[in-house]
């Protein structure tokens, strides 16, 4: 079975996203029913045949219904224009009257407000039921605003944008809401940054995005993968690969770890066809590390009792697979290099990048700037990297409300560094142009070059700016 | 030469990318006969035929060298002919990575422009993906059309077309589906809220569709999210991208003993040079320096340039990193930062209930 990446489907894993800015990874087994904890619980089925990026509000006994997002008429600034509109310039203050015919306006407020409503002190559950009991009518959102503001002192007294925050608070805390998403590699991505930072080594969603497209990731490529988040990367490359292509995925232990698959929802043998892994000492050593295991006939086969044929295959499997890797790591001509890991770059590079083919992407994340520059530096004096530099992406959030964009207080500080240089093929005997002597003057009355561009190695002739 | 796959050797009519330094990086197509010239030397695409991409080649009167690199969409945005504004990298592999473009993606784009983003997005969504892209200005049109056909993106369809006023549905070609059904939107044009109505007409009804505004101004900000929220996109949200590039470089280590050290060199070759010329008023001797020089330090590294005690080597030429000095690794931002680009608006829109 081909997973579904549009439509809700049963035996696939997905993301649930909670207004709290929660997440949780689940698998939709049909006929089952999740939990989510204080938001109560929710039945698969119910689920199923929508499309990922649907929102729900839970209702009674598991039940859901479809909702728009997690929340309506405050997210997105709904309702917040109409309120701009009104009051533009000066954060005015807003009437009871105000408030409640910008919270009638449709059912679905309604219920946000009876939700919000059961929360507020002095509205009983016993209260709540009643008023649910009383049918839907814009009636029902008006008693409730009316208590939450009763029920609140100085609410009146609050701006509406304050109120706004207010009641979007309350939301998020009180609403039985959520959000159901394809987890591509975002969302892994998302997920474990939320629940083990340390694991994906500080990478941010940005700098996955430019570490795909600098290693110029796609389908059909054939990429040497060094990945020490546990598999989030070298999900993220399959994603983009859809199945085409290889990833020798190099290892530091006996086994690679890329338990992130788990969620992947791909089945064993496209993992095992399209990723390799292999040790760094098979890398390394490969001609000590080639298992040469003697081949038998059918006949002698046929002639083993059975637990020792069974034995044989296994082994005759093992030593293919890793003949074939090593194979082709000797082969090399890779596509591109791309390393997401905490290994000594400096002395790592200069092993790999025989193995990858001319033109190629080099693509290094560290968390710290400061290992980038310790390879850039080591790789000023190996004409094989060009122009390798340090790149940095961070992604500001604005509030998005019209009237009131701002950028957000605060922001994530991490995110990591990515250095891209590309392997190139140097050659003997080739002289730069103007090799010093336009220099020659500056350097003189400058004593040391600070305020011009360094002098590259591999580009000797980037005199001019 | 493809934006699909790497190839190993340069071949005639091959669009390569002569990468002569960091910010000179200048696109050629190899015609047997002509020549590349560079204030760095010439090339003569003839001798580019057959070598391998990546290899460093030497210019023709033996000096100077260019690098013969292999187009990818990212060196092509350092390199290609701006006929607009562009968007580069750091801002246009976020939006794909957000919007979840992969293989087999189906993409909405305008305008073209230099299509810059064409590049990125074709790669992406690899042959079994589709980029429609509209461009109204027709000389833009007519050399991005080349472009793209030149550079075999098969999986990209451009209309001339005003996306504003006339929308976005076009006779769609025979191998690319039956309607245009884009499940990626991107919309790089002056007036985004003019263009937003007409959406609903190509967008894909069974699935969630993504899509991103890119506007340098906060006010067309505000009039795309008022537009998105009326056309029923949810979950609107506008970031910023800070790209920065930094440099690795060395800075001397300049310790204060050193400079009191060399303050009381000079000192004692002056209090010397006055003894000197007493002396040699008196006797008529020569003067001579190598009396005066101090015991070199430990610490520090010292020049003997005739200067007497010089640790940091004022006065005479020193490259960065010169292992008679101490250095300390540090990095350095680029002269000139982009420090804005555009507001990128992000927002969703869901199809109703599919079954
Ligand atoms: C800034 S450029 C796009 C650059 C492009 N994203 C790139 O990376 O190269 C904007 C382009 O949109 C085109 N454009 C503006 N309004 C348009 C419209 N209503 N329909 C189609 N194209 C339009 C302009 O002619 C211009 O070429």
């Amino acid at each position: 079975m081909v997973k579904s990446k549009t439509i809700i489907t049963a035996n696939q894993h997905a993301l649930i996203r909670l207004p709290s800015e929660g997440l949780k990874i689940v698998e939709l087994r049909s006929g089952g029913t999740i939990s989510l904890g204080k938001f109560g619980s929710f039945d698969v089925d119910a689920i199923l045949g929508y499309a990922f990026g649907q929102s729900f509000e839970i209702l009674d006994r598991s039940n859901v219904k479809p909702v728009k997002s997690l929340a309506p008429g405050l997210e997105d600034g709904e309702g917040a224009e109409e309120v701009a509109e009104a009051e533009p310039e000066t954060e005015g203050e807003l009437s009871k009257a105000d408030l409640t015919s910008f919270f009638s306006t449709n059912a679905e407020n309604n219920q946000q407000i009876i939700d919000i409503g059961s929360k507020v002190q002095s509205l009983t559950n016993q209260e709540i039921d009643e008023l649910k009991k009383s049918g839907a009518s814009s009636n029902i959102g008006q008693q409730i605003i009316e208590k939450i503001i009763a029920g609140h002192g100085g609410f009146d007294k609050k701006t509406i944008f304050s109120q706004q925050k207010y009641l979007r608070r309350k939301q998020q805390k009180f609403l039985r809401r959520f959000t159901v998403e394809y987890i591509g590699s975002s969302q892994l991505l998302q997920y474990y940054i939320e629940k083990d930072l340390p694991r994906v080594l500080d990478l941010s969603e940005e700098t996955l995005g430019l570490i795909l497209n600098y290693g110029n990731v796609r389908p059909g490529g054939k990429y040497l993968l060094v990945d020490e988040t546990g598999g989030v990367i070298l999900y993220a490359m399959m994603e983009r690969m859809n199945g085409e292509g290889t990833i020798v995925l190099a290892h530091e232990n006996e086994h690679p770890n890329h338990i992130a698959l788990r969620y992947s929802d791909y089945p064993e043998e496209l993992i095992n066809q399209m990723v390799k892994p292999i040790n760094w000492l098979q890398f390394l050593e490969p001609e000590n590390e080639k298992i040469d295991l003697e081949i038998l006939s059918q006949e002698e086969i046929d002639a083993l009792k059975p637990t020792k044929q069974v034995q044989y295959e296994k082994r005759l499997k093992r030593s293919q697979d890793i003949n074939s890797v090593i194979d082709m790591v000797q082969a090399g001509n890779f596509d591109g290099f791309i390393s997401v890991s905490t290994l000594h770059l400096p002395s790592l590079l200069p092993e790999v990048l025989p193995a990858i083919g001319g033109s190629r992407p080099i693509v290094l994340y560290s968390q710290f700037k400061e290992l980038l520059l310790e390879t850039q530096h080591s790789l000023s004096n190996d004409k094989r990297v060009l122009a390798p530099s340090i790149f940095e992406t961070r992604v500001r959030p604005y509030q998005t409300i019209i009237g009131r964009l701002h950028p957000m207080m605060t922001m994530r500080g991490f995110g990591g560094y990515v250095l891209w240089g590309t392997r190139v093929l140097p050659q003997e005997n080739i002289t730069a142009v103007g090799r010093g002597v336009s220099k020659k003057k500056k350097e003189e009355s400058v004593g040391v070059e600070s305020e011009t561009e360094k002098p590259k190695e591999e580009g000797k002739q980037e005199v001019e700016n | 030469m493809s934006f699909f796959k790497f190839k190993d050797y340069i071949e005639e009519g091959d669009l390569v990318l002569a990468f002569i330094s960091r910010g000179t990086i200048k696109p050629i197509t190899v015609t047997k006969g002509a020549l590349l010239n560079t204030r760095y030397g010439h090339y003569e695409h003839d001798k580019m035929i057959g070598l391998k991409y990546g290899e460093q080649m030497g210019g023709e009167k033996g000096y100077g060298f260019i690098h013969l690199l292999h187009p990818t969409p990212e060196m092509w945005t350092l390199s290609l002919p701006h006929r607009t504004q562009i968007v580069y990298t750091p801002d246009s592999s976020y939006i794909m990575q957000r919007l979840g473009v992969t293989s087999g993606s189906r993409i909405i784009e305008a305008g073209t422009g230099s299509a810059s983003f064409s590049h990125s997005f074709a790669r992406a969504i690899g042959l079994d993906g589709r980029l429609f892209t509209y461009e109204f200005h027709e000389p833009r049109y007519l050399e991005a059309k080349k472009e793209l056909e030149g550079h075999g993106l098969v999986n990209t369809h451009i209309t001339h077309r005003d996306v504003c006023n006339d929308g976005f549905e076009i006779e769609v070609p025979a191998n690319f589906g039956t309607e245009v059904n884009g499940d990626v939107v991107f919309l790089d044009l002056p007036s985004p809220w003019t263009a937003i109505p007409h959406l609903p007409k190509v967008i894909s009804k069974v699935r969630q569709v993504g899509i991103c505004c890119f506007s340098p101004c906060i006010e067309q900000v505000a009039k795309t999210v008022e537009a998105l929220q009326q056309n029923g996109w949810t979950n609107i949200e506008m970031v910023e991208v800070a790209g920065r590039r930094w440099e690795a470089r060395k800075d001397m280590v300049r310790d204060i003993k050193d400079v009191v050290k060399r303050l009381k060199d000079i000192q004692s070759r002056k209090n010397q040079g006055i003894e000197n010329r007493r002396h040699a008023k008196v006797i008529g001797e020569k003067r001579d320096h190598s009396e005066v020089l101090p015991e070199p330090s430990e610490s520090s590294k010292v020049q003997n340039t005739g200067k007497g005690f010089n640790p940091f080597g004022k006065g005479i030429r020193i490259r960065e990193g010169d292992e008679q000095f101490q250095w300390r690794n540090v990095t350095k931002i680029e002269t000139e930062v982009k420090s804005h680009t555009s507001y990128l608006t992000f927002a969703y829109m869901l199809p109703e209930r599919v079954e």
